[in-house]
């Protein structure tokens, strides 16, 4: 956690120099006004979400998720999360905290991968909203059937990788 | 506080939703799971709340900072000049590390698409861009889920967008389904 918090910030502090030297002071700070901008919604909605999501987990039956998409379930759980991720409504805001939900309710590595992939991929309400009405529906079409398989090939991979370090 | 101006906060209906939902699960939490239970909640996620905040601000200064760098130019640039295999590797670097909402990517690729670009690197980069995003995975991914969770992740995606950007070649040629931008006669 704090490797990750040191990783961001140093990050942004390396980025702010290469901002710095190309336009000044006036490129940091339109980029800092567009942080703050991206921020402020997130204000009301950040607190609250993660209190659903940690209302959630107390409530939810754990050994439904478990045993659905737990570890063991195996490629059928990797798809039924591929699929759960790709109709998941709304952005990263609701997304993260219900996948943390299910991490904690026992939900399996690859099985997560595949369904935060299937949101990433898929994101129905973004497909709705922007997607078809900016690109057009064959360019739309065209975008998803090339996809369609990723998100089961992510879980499938993940499996993989995982079964490769622990030398199964 | 105290301030007329403060006391004016504006509530989306958005902002409703949420408040919504957390007032609602925590009724039901109160009801099914009992004191114990909720207070349990409210204090995780005033923990996850206190260790996200940091990295989540950093993570969106990173996000305005690298629409300073990456302007959309660029990019229509640099998708629209190279071909082959070497065009949709470009395409997945591109992708991962244009940050933002789908207001951003979406009409770089449509204008790349109605000038005729090649469709494989086009979808190769909007396949990056949602699966690997940069900003994306520091904002909401390395906090919620966790940093090995992430590496996982976005190891196993690494090459995926470059294998829809092939196979979007390939659709783009069967004539029956018509998914070629260029409309034939």
């Amino acid at each position: 956690m704090i490797f990750a918090l040191g990783f961001i910030w140093a990050s942004a502090l390396v980025l702010s120099a290469l901002v710095f030297r190309r336009s000044g002071k006036p490129g940091l700070s339109t980029a800092g006004k567009d942080a703050i901008s991206t921020f402020r919604p997130l204000v009301i909605r950040l607190p609250c979400a993660l209190l659903a999501a940690a209302f959630l987990v107390q409530v939810i039956p754990v050994d439904v998720v478990s045993n659905s998409i737990g570890r063991e379930s195996g490629i059928w759980g990797i798809i039924v999360a591929a699929l759960v991720g790709g109709f998941f409504p709304g952005g990263p805001i609701v997304t993260f905290p219900v996948a943390a939900v299910f991490q904690q309710a026992g939900a399996g590595v690859p099985q997560l991968v595949a369904m935060i992939s299937g949101w990433s991929i898929f994101a129905v309400n973004r497909l709705l909203t922007y997607e078809a009405p900016i690109m057009g529906w064959r360019f739309a079409a065209l975008r998803n059937l090339s996809c369609l398989a990723l998100p089961v090939l992510a879980g499938i991979g993940a499996e993989l990788l995982l079964d490769f370090v622990h030398g199964r | 506080m105290g301030h007329a101006t403060r006391l004016r906060m504006k509530f989306t209906k958005t902002d409703l939703v949420f408040i919504g939902l957390a007032v609602g699960l925590g009724a039901l939490c109160y009801a099914i799971a009992g004191t114990i239970a909720f207070l349990d909640a409210l204090s995780q996620a005033g923990a996850l709340l206190l260790t996200i905040v940091p990295q989540l601000a950093g993570g969106l200064l990173i996000g305005g900072l690298m629409k300073q760098l990456i302007g959309k130019d660029r990019i229509t640039a640099v998708l629209g000049a190279k071909s082959g295999l070497r065009g949709l590797i470009i395409a997945t670097v591109a992708g991962t590390l244009t940050p933002g909402g789908p207001f951003m990517s979406f009409p770089i690729v449509y204008a790349l698409w109605t000038a005729g670009a090649e469709a494989g690197a086009l979808v190769t980069y909007i396949a990056a861009w949602a699966l690997l995003g940069f900003v994306k995975m520091i904002v909401w991914e390395v906090p919620l889920m966790g940093i090995e969770f992430t590496w996982i992740r976005f190891l196993v995606c690494l090459p995926l967008p470059i294998l829809a950007g092939l196979l979007a070649r390939r659709l783009a040629r069967v004539r029956v389904l018509g998914l070629s931008s260029q409309v034939d006669p």
